[in-house]
């Protein structure tokens, strides 16, 4: 008896815990439904949160691109043009992504700019390898340069004596022989009283600056020569006679602007003698340098101060 | 009926209201040489009424030294022909007239108003010169000048003031300068030495012309490569039949050692090429520039937006700031089909004198807009 008691005891209990189980059961159930069910009625909540999340991936892919970019654009050299062009689908990328994102409509498709954040990580790991391959450039340039600059010890380097008289075919392929030498530099601020120029040291006076230098080089013969001169303010600006005389040319450190471009034939061996005017406003007291660049390298520089 | 007046009251008063908003914006003018006047020239012009005041150094004569101190316009579009563009004009012309004369102090007598050949030109067209002679005779009567003469200019003296107005002294001679407009293109050059002698070089071509034929000829397909398809068909045909007719008709290719082109194409490409040259009113550029840009601006166009301009120019270039807002303005007045056609017309008159043995300076001028006003004030002032 008492062990049949104990039987439904235990039997009451399995059924209790059963019960209870099932309880438990049903009622998880019944919160997961009412998740389920909560997507129509809020659908915009999933709808930002899709955003959000996007965003979150476009705004890291943007940041980790960000700091590449600087350097990219700071270290320009021949590959600039490929570059530019991948910077250019990247910014349309991103501004396209930032419109989709910010379309803040319940029933927005985000597959678009799903698709196009991952065109964009494409391209951006794209400009990573796209940075890398400047940089290499850019060091074999500086290298270049650097042997450029110092063709002494290149020569030294070679065993060859310092002055060699006959220039090989190698380094005739060097674009530093290619630059014309520039020689008796010579700038001067000029006053104007009855009609007659005179030289004058007084910023106050001056109405226009006259330049003149001289050129050689002995192993090319151009024709369409150019020289561009750079007249610096003492503020650093660059001095402008008018737009139909200045304008920009390429160096190595980027574009620049010039005050006035000569442009001359020239035969091989000849020593030219260049001159050239560029009419000023009120000038400030200073230093005025005056910078010649030929090929976009500089290739002279003097000053006058102006009191 | 009701609501297309609405519409007109609406746009008139709009119109009268920026008018007001901007004449009281006005402050005085501030003059650069010691010797020297101030006038004003008030041109109605197709889109809008345009004035500028011009400081003339000692003399007035037409080679004077002058220098524009403010130009401002107000957009009336008086070639609808349309009693509230009509109204927007007299308007714009009355007020202008007042802030110069009251407001700045001009004497009236320096105050010159014309009427630009582009009206005229539509006017004959539309059969509406009578709407030309009401403005004048309200604009007379309005601020009592009976004898104020206001010039009707044709194309010929318009080409010719554009030259006196753009083109420096020192090349005066040896320029060919060609205003390149949204419906035609017009200029010219002075062959024999005098500022009197103008051969004038027209074209039916313009930016918004040619845009408009690569564009009916695009039937179902509206995508980009088709419209460069189109516009590369529609200018090779203008290449033939008319560019290299008149070129060689002007025969200015022996006379010119620089090409100017002047009109909003001229002023958007200098902006978006040289973007660091920003305060000069011209920018020499080569063919090969040109077509640089033209190649970019169809592949990659985003090289061409203010954010990547300015990004990519050094950070102490001067006057960021201001580079930023022109590039922008440019951006919002040229989309990047109608700077396609304006360029692709560009390059074809370029190519004419891009010759293998000699080589034309091209220069692109950015404050063509005041360049005939000016030269017909300058002229005007002498008398």
């Amino acid at each position: 008896m008492l062990l049949l008691v104990s039987l439904l005891l235990v039997l009451v209990s399995f059924v209790l815990i059963w019960t209870w189980g099932y309880g438990y059961y049903a009622k998880n159930d019944k919160t997961t439904k009412i998740v389920i069910n909560a997507v129509p009625v809020d659908s915009a909540s999933i709808t930002n949160y899709i955003r959000d999340s996007l965003q979150q991936v476009y705004t890291t892919t943007l940041k980790d691109l960000d700091v590449q970019l600087d350097s990219t654009l700071i270290h320009t050299d021949s590959l600039r043009t490929e570059l530019d062009l991948k910077l250019a689908e990247f910014y349309r990328l991103r501004n396209e992504i930032a419109v989709l994102l910010n379309k803040r409509f319940v029933n927005n498709n985000f597959s678009v700019a799903k698709q196009k954040i991952t065109e964009l990580q494409i391209k951006a790991a794209d400009l990573k390898s796209k940075n890398d391959d400047v940089e290499k450039e850019n060091r074999k340039l500086d290298e270049v340069l650097r042997q450029i600059k110092d063709p002494e010890r290149t020569v030294d380097n070679n065993n060859k004596p310092a002055n060699t008289a006959k220039i090989s075919t190698e380094e005739n392929a060097n674009p530093v022989y290619q630059l014309f030498a520039v020689s008796d530099m010579r700038l001067s601020a000029i006053q104007v009283a009855d009609d007659t120029e005179t030289e004058t040291s007084e910023a106050g006076k001056t109405v226009k600056f006259n330049g003149a230098l001289s050129v050689v080089n002995f192993n090319s013969q151009v024709s369409n020569a150019e020289i561009a001169i750079i007249i610096l303010k003492p503020d650093g600006k660059v001095l402008k006679n008018s737009g139909w005389d200045s304008g920009t040319f390429n160096t190595p450190d980027g574009k620049k602007i010039y005050s006035y471009k000569i442009v001359f034939d020239y035969a091989k061996g000849e020593s030219k003698r260049l001159s050239f005017s560029v009419r000023s406003g009120t000038l400030p007291i200073g230093k005025y340098t005056m910078e010649i660049y030929h090929n976009g390298s500089l290739i002279g520089l003097t000053s006058k101060t102006l009191s | 009926m009701s609501y297309t007046f609405l519409n007109r009251f609406l746009l008139t008063a709009l119109l009268i209201l920026s008018v007001d908003f901007f004449l009281n914006a006005q402050s005085n003018i501030i003059q650069k040489y010691e010797n020297s006047h101030v006038f004003a020239g008030i041109e109605v012009g197709s889109k809008g009424v345009k004035m500028s005041f011009i400081e003339i150094e000692n003399r007035a004569t037409e080679d004077a030294t002058f220098r524009i101190l403010r130009d401002t316009t107000i957009n009336t579009d008086f070639i609808s022909f349309t009693q509230p563009t009509y109204q927007a004009t007299l308007v714009a012309l009355n007020d202008l007239f007042e802030v110069a004369v009251k407001k700045n102090k001009i004497p009236a007598g320096n105050v010159f108003t014309a009427i630009s050949s582009g009206v005229n030109i539509q006017a004959v067209k539309a059969d509406k010169l009578v709407w030309i002679d009401q403005l004048i005779n309200s604009f007379k009567t309005r601020n009592n000048e009976p004898e104020r003469k206001v010039t009707v200019v044709d194309v010929k003296e318009e080409a010719r003031l554009s030259h006196l107005g753009i083109v420096p002294e020192s090349r005066r001679f040896n320029t060919f300068l060609i205003d390149i407009g949204s419906g035609n293109t017009k200029g010219g050059y002075f062959p024999y030495g005098n500022t009197r002698s103008f051969k004038l070089f027209e074209l039916t071509w313009g930016t918004k012309s040619a845009a408009n034929a690569a564009e009916k000829m695009m039937s179902d397909n509206n995508s980009l490569e088709n419209f460069s398809s189109q516009i590369k068909r529609v200018l090779a045909g203008a290449e033939q039949d008319e560019i290299i007719y008149a070129v060689n008709a002007s025969g200015a290719f022996p006379k010119s050692d620089n090409v100017a082109f002047s009109g909003g194409i001229a002023w958007a490409v200098a902006t978006l090429i040289a973007p660091e040259l920003n305060d000069n009113d011209v920018v020499a550029v080569t063919y090969d520039d040109v077509l640089a840009f033209s190649e970019k601006l169809f592949k990659t166009p985003g090289l061409y937006s203010d954010y990547y301009i300015v990004k990519s120019l050094p950070k102490n270039t001067p006057d960021l700031e201001k580079i930023e807002k022109e590039v922008m303005q440019v951006n919002k007045v040229f989309n990047q089909r109608s700077l396609l056609s304006g360029t692709g017309l560009l390059l074809k008159i370029m190519r004419q004198f891009d010759g293998v043995i000699e080589r034309k300076k091209f220069y692109l001028v950015k404050n063509g807009t005041v360049g005939w006003i000016s030269a017909f004030v300058t002229q005007n002032a002498g008398k």
